[in-house]
């Protein structure tokens, strides 16, 4: 007799959980809306995709050339060498002459942001790096020479 | 009626013999062209549907997984099977070196011929029908055994043991559901008293309470075990183990290419629609609106047409719903459903079913058994 039960329980149990399943698709195929994102071409109206990503994301280096002292840290703290700088005397000041950053080799550490005591190396949102050709992500930040920009004192107290 | 054996290809035959049998064209030739472009006509017709079903297949699983499928050829990705299929034809076809290549190159041909040869005998409403054969029911039964022939044959051809595991798999599961679906048929032919297509669904009548399907208590379980068993038949999930994407890679299609795979895919397609208008004709009466398909004129027809189209398409989509809600079974639970349940509940159904008819004289709850 257990058996016998058993045997229908088990036809009952069937038709019950799958009709649960279909119901919970079903509810899933008429009411949940997509969250597809469509990334290129298809993101909503003044939507970019910038948007997309997150606060404080790791993106293309930029680098502003009004802070930056010449310093050298994130040339030298850098682990695989993919910031270039050259620095001229002249006797005008020290000149910026280069600043190369190699976002090719750019592993997006983020120790260059940290060691920069004038915030003038910084994370922007871009992520978009497709190019025809890999000299392209050398990102040239000086094409011609620029004076450093000036310590300033602190305020004294 | 018995003996009138109305179709397509009948009414071809007529017009055809007036206009060329009048030049002198010969009778074999007026007879094979009949047969033969009804047969064309609805190797287009299931072969777009199949191509339709797999943009509905990839539509509705995209809605229920919260995705957006395909949209980005035509309107809505509308045209996206038609890219499918050229895409397919555009590809290079592979056949390893290893595989025995005639049979290789045949079974594509067989699998799709036993879906395609399935729906010469499905009535579409009204008088559209290919071909009415008295045999009808059992010939759609014998045609989907092909099936198994085709499976195995790409599986031991291919020369690669997961096509060959999907081929032995697809055997014993298509041979074992092939079982509860005939016994789940033969009580609707216990009622109706005929295995013609055509019969069967004049038989019934327009309204729901008029069709097979609630003809008496027994008839609701075996319409439910005759739909679930062929979708094990079509090797649709939860019964999909002569695929098994995840076990067995792709199953007895893993070495094909091209319009080769493509053949097997549109098969596999297209029979969703072949059961589905199947059960649409004979347990939910088909096209019928109450009105003598060959007496009526061709607008009432086309409102048949629709009315079969209106009970396959819901079939269709539940089919399609069913896959992306279960996963697959284990493959003793699907050996001990089928031989454990399905068949000694259909066997009851029948056998109840008989007793019914011989209690109650042949009539069901409301529907009647017509006067003699």
């Amino acid at each position: 007799m257990n058996a016998v039960a058993r045997y229908f329980r088990n036809i009952g149990d069937a038709v019950a959980t799958t009709l649960t399943g279909m119901r919970i698709t079903l509810r899933y195929w008429v009411k949940e809306p997509a969250i597809t994102v469509e990334y290129p071409d298809r993101l909503g109206a003044g939507r970019t995709a910038r948007d997309l990503v997150a606060e404080r994301f790791r993106g293309f280096l930029q680098v502003r050339l009004n802070s930056c002292i010449g310093c050298l840290q994130c040339m030298r703290t850098c682990p695989i060498n993919c910031i270039r700088i050259v620095v001229d005397k002249r006797p005008e000041g020290r000149m910026l002459s280069r600043f190369d950053v190699n976002q090719a080799k750019c592993m997006y550490c983020g120790l260059c942001v940290e060691v920069c005591p004038t915030e003038a190396i910084v994370f922007t949102k871009r992520f978009e790096g497709a190019c025809y050709d890999i000299r392209d992500l050398r990102v040239r930040h000086v094409t011609s020479p620029v004076p450093v920009a000036q310590l300033q004192r602190k305020e004294q107290p | 009626m018995l003996y009138i054996m109305y179709s397509a290809a009948n009414t071809l035959y007529g017009i055809l013999k007036d206009h060329l049998g009048a030049v002198g064209v010969p009778d074999a030739a007026i007879t094979i062209a009949a047969y033969a472009v009804p047969c064309f006509v609805v190797l287009g017709l299931t072969s777009m549907i199949a191509g339709m079903l797999t943009y509905l297949e990839r539509k509705i699983s995209a809605d229920i997984q919260n995705r957006v499928g395909p949209n980005r050829v035509g309107p809505w990705g509308l045209l996206q099977f038609p890219a499918d299929g050229i895409k397919l034809l555009l590809k290079e076809d592979i056949i390893p070196d290893a595989a025995d290549k005639k049979l290789f190159k045949l079974a594509p041909y067989l699998v799709y011929s036993s879906t395609v040869l399935a729906s010469l005998v499905i009535p579409f409403g009204g008088s559209f029908i290919v071909a009415d054969l008295n045999i009808g029911l059992i010939f759609i039964i014998v045609v989907s055994s092909l099936l198994v022939v085709g499976f195995l044959m790409s599986g031991w051809a291919s020369n690669n043991k997961w096509a060959l595991l999907g081929g032995i798999r697809s055997a014993a599961q298509i041979i074992s559901y092939e079982i509860p679906t005939a016994l789940t048929l033969l009580t609707v032919v216990l009622i109706a008293g005929t295995f013609s297509m055509q019969e069967i669904v004049m038989a019934q009548g327009p309204w729901p309470w008029q069709w097979f399907v609630f003809h008496n208590p027994f008839t609701v379980v075996a319409f439910i075990i005759f739909f679930v068993s062929s979708l094990a038949e079509m090797n649709r999930t939860p019964f999909d183990f002569p695929e098994a994407e995840s076990e067995l890679v792709s199953g007895y299609n893993v070495e094909y290419s091209g319009m080769r795979f493509a053949l097997f895919f549109a098969a596999e397609f297209s029979s969703i629609f072949i059961t589905a208008s199947l059960a649409a004709a004979v347990f939910l009466g088909g096209g019928n609106i109450g009105r003598d398909p060959y007496a009526s004129g061709i607008g009432w027809q086309l409102v048949m047409v629709g009315v079969f189209f209106a009970k396959t398409v819901p079939l269709c989509l539940v089919t399609i719903w069913v896959r992306w809600t279960l996963p697959r079974l284990r493959i003793d639970q699907m050996m001990a459903m089928c031989w454990k349940y399905f068949i000694p509940i259909s066997f009851a159904c029948l056998v109840s079913t008989a007793v019914w008819m011989l209690a109650f004289d042949g009539n069901g709850i409301f529907w009647r058994m017509p006067k003699p």
